[in-house]
């Protein structure tokens, strides 16, 4: 039962997700600045993770790729 | 031709930069700078002579041509301290068997028992490859290891990610396997055996191992000029030894809650009846993760949230937010506030009453009990004027649980029952390339 | 690369002739017609782009070996001209740059990525069009401008 509502809220979003603007690869100025990469600082996520995942007993989620400057 | 005509311009200019050598500049600035160099200097200390960490880590990034690119890393630390163990203060003193079961500790009357403390360095490695297989699809490949005196983790992942719609989309799907030797101090305790005098050894097996499968599901999409959304789906298998091999759960008096009582004949062994705890040979974890960056001109939020349910009965819910703010040209202040709220496992049990059979699954360590926990911090950093970043990172982690009131019994009540934690993060960083 | 349907090129024909017609528009105008004779490649970059600090070299390279039969145009799309002059002054461009800040002519381009170039060739039509730059392929990309070079007179000018 609870596995049947995260798939429902995961689907949900990516429906949400489709119908979202698209900016042009011109206009990626603001998304290429490293601050603005999902996946700044590796070393301290990484640090971040292994501290929560000894005293909680959640772990990870995190993935990587996509946003950034899409060039090439 | 005429003196503006770019050709002839251009010709002298790369004539003459030949000459001086200042062409070499550009060749170089594109063959140069191709390593980046990330550290991090960690001190982990929790209030009440609880665990201390001190943990250094580097991590070397080397671009090759087109993207392709290969991460090393390496951590080392050092962890000292106690645990809580599981067991249940009292109002007189406790003496427990130590892990190894060659001597024995004790516990002061009133406080929350902590299990022998212990000096351990960790040693983990991992390397990574990236690199576009073809024009929209990136891949990853990666291996792990780390070691310490009981333990030894040895992983591999893979990954692709494939771009849409200009590339403001990006799916993501990743597995990773890991295969980890668990070879405890004194042995593997059989689960819901009872922890036995000093030197005997009866209850100890040797060691045991686990396998876990990750698997990740994910998208990033682009919901303007100055947002990214990302959204996993994970999900996690993992089977064979889960227990913690050191913790232990009370075997208390069904009316006054209190440990029962053993004599241990040669006055060298545990002062009560203590049941090392058990747990599932497999559990089931599905995780959503959602994070979203947005820029507010030159600051720039962060706000992430994540929910996990497990088989074991474990719901969490996770939720991060930084603020970026930039200082002058080249500082920046970071404040960060997460909250962490989970509920107890299904055989979560902060103590065993005597009167009812010994359940198959048991274990009563705070870990997989039900806290909320907060973290407040902030991050200073700079960037120095040869290019480096440096980074300076204050934290607060703040953790409260409580028992469910079903399971307080008798004198436990008027007891701490939950072992809150209370732990400081520093943290010093330095990036830069070479 | 194959070469580009009609369409495109009519409308991008039609585009940079528009632009240069209309006086006052933030772009500078792309006029293509005083480069007939001439191989011309469009170069589409951002002080931003990654790829461009490697893609300058080369282009700056294109340039000098093949001066007088070929214009490399760099077509900047940053929106601050400061952010632009960093560039330059870190990564230089031995080749014209104009400046396209409200990305008028790369929205008439049809740029699928960064760096985006296009070769014209001596006739101005549109013959190749390249997203992205990699190392990979430079030769083959100079290969291509060879090619459309060809009835020009005597060897490509060495660098050295």
């Amino acid at each position: 039962m609870k596995d049947r509502r995260l798939i429902l809220a995961f689907s949900t979003l990516l429906a949400l997700l489709d119908g979202c603007t698209t900016l042009e690869p011109w206009q990626r100025d603001v998304l290429a600045r490293p601050e603005m990469s999902l996946d700044a600082s590796p070393l301290d996520a990484g640090i971040d993770d292994h501290i929560y995942f000894s005293k909680e007993a959640s772990s990870g989620g995190r993935g990587f790729g996509g946003g950034g400057c899409g060039c090439n | 031709m005429s003196d503006n005509d770019p050709s002839m311009a251009a010709t002298l200019a790369a004539a003459t930069c030949a000459l001086l050598g200042a062409g070499n500049a550009s060749a170089a600035d594109d063959e140069g700078d191709r390593w980046s160099i990330d550290s991090a200097l960690l001190y982990y200390g929790e209030a009440d002579n609880r665990v201390q960490d001190i943990s250094a880590a580097i991590s070397a990034t080397r671009d090759f041509d087109d993207e392709r690119k290969l991460t090393l890393s390496l951590t080392v630390d050092t962890l000292t301290g106690a645990s809580p163990s599981g067991a249940i203060a009292l109002d007189r003193p406790q003496t427990f068997t130590s892990p190894s079961g060659n001597k024995t500790y004790v516990t002061a009357a009133g406080k929350i028992p902590l299990d022998d403390t212990f000096l351990d360095t960790r040693y983990a490695a991992t390397a990574s490859w990236t690199q576009p297989l073809a024009r929209l699809y990136t891949f990853s490949a990666g291996l792990g290891f780390s070691t310490e005196y009981d333990y030894t983790h040895l992983g591999a992942n893979f990954s692709l990610a494939r771009d849409f719609n200009k590339r403001n989309t990006t799916l993501f799907a990743g597995v990773a396997w890991s295969q980890d030797d668990i070879d405890p101090v004194g042995g593997a305790p059989i689960p819901m055996s009872q922890m036995l005098d000093a030197g005997d050894q009866s209850h100890k097996l040797g060691s045991d191992s686990k396998t876990v499968l990750d698997l990740l599901v994910g998208i990033t999409q682009v919901l303007g000029r100055n947002t990214v959304l990302r959204v996993n789906y994970s999900f996690s298998d993992a089977s064979g030894y889960l227990n913690d091999p050191y913790k232990i759960v009370s075997v208390v008096d069904p009316l006054s809650g209190d440990t029962l009582l053993r004599s241990p004949p040669s006055g060298a062994g545990p002062t009560g009846v203590y049941l090392y705890e058990s747990r599932p040979d497999s559990r089931l974890k599905h995780s959503v993760y959602a994070e979203l960056k947005h820029s507010l001109g030159r600051p720039v939020l962060h706000v992430a949230y994540r929910f996990m349910t497990d088989d074991w009965g474990i719901d969490s819910h996770t939720a991060d937010a930084r603020l970026r703010w930039p200082i002058g040209a080249a500082y920046f202040v970071e404040p960060q506030l997460r909250y962490y709220t989970q509920n107890e496992a299904d055989f979560y049990r902060s103590s065993l009453r005597a009167d009812e059979p010994v359940p198959q699954y048991a274990s009563a360590d705070f870990r997989l009990g039900s806290f909320d926990a907060v973290t407040a911090g902030v991050k200073f950093g700079g960037t120095t004027s040869r290019g480096g970043e440096w980074s300076a990172r204050l934290e607060y982690y703040m953790q409260s649980g409580d028992v469910p009131s079903d399971q307080i019994i008798g004198n436990q009540a008027r007891r701490e029952q939950y072992p809150d934690l209370n732990a400081v993060i520093v943290q010093f960083g330095y990036k830069f390339r070479m | 690369m194959a070469l580009i349907n009609r369409s495109l090129f009519i409308r991008i024909v039609l585009a940079t002739w528009a632009l240069h017609a209309a006086s006052g528009v933030a772009a500078e105008p792309l006029d293509l017609s005083k480069h007939r004779g001439k191989v011309v490649l469009v170069d589409f970059w951002a002080s931003w782009c990654e790829p461009c600090r490697h893609s300058f070299p080369w282009l700056n390279d294109m340039q000098a070996r093949y001066g007088d039969r070929l214009v490399v145009i760099g077509v900047n799309v940053d929106r601050e001209r400061a952010d632009a002059d960093r560039f330059l002054a870190l990564v230089p461009a031995h080749f014209q740059v104009i400046y396209d800040p409200a990305g008028e002519l790369a929205a008439r381009y049809e740029v699928m990525g960064m760096p985006s170039s296009y070769v014209f060739d001596t006739s101005g039509r549109l013959v190749e069009k390249h997203v992205g730059f990699r190392k990979s392929q430079r030769a083959e990309r100079e290969a291509q401008l060879q090619a459309l070079l060809a009835p020009a007179s005597g060897q490509s000018r060495p660098l050295k």
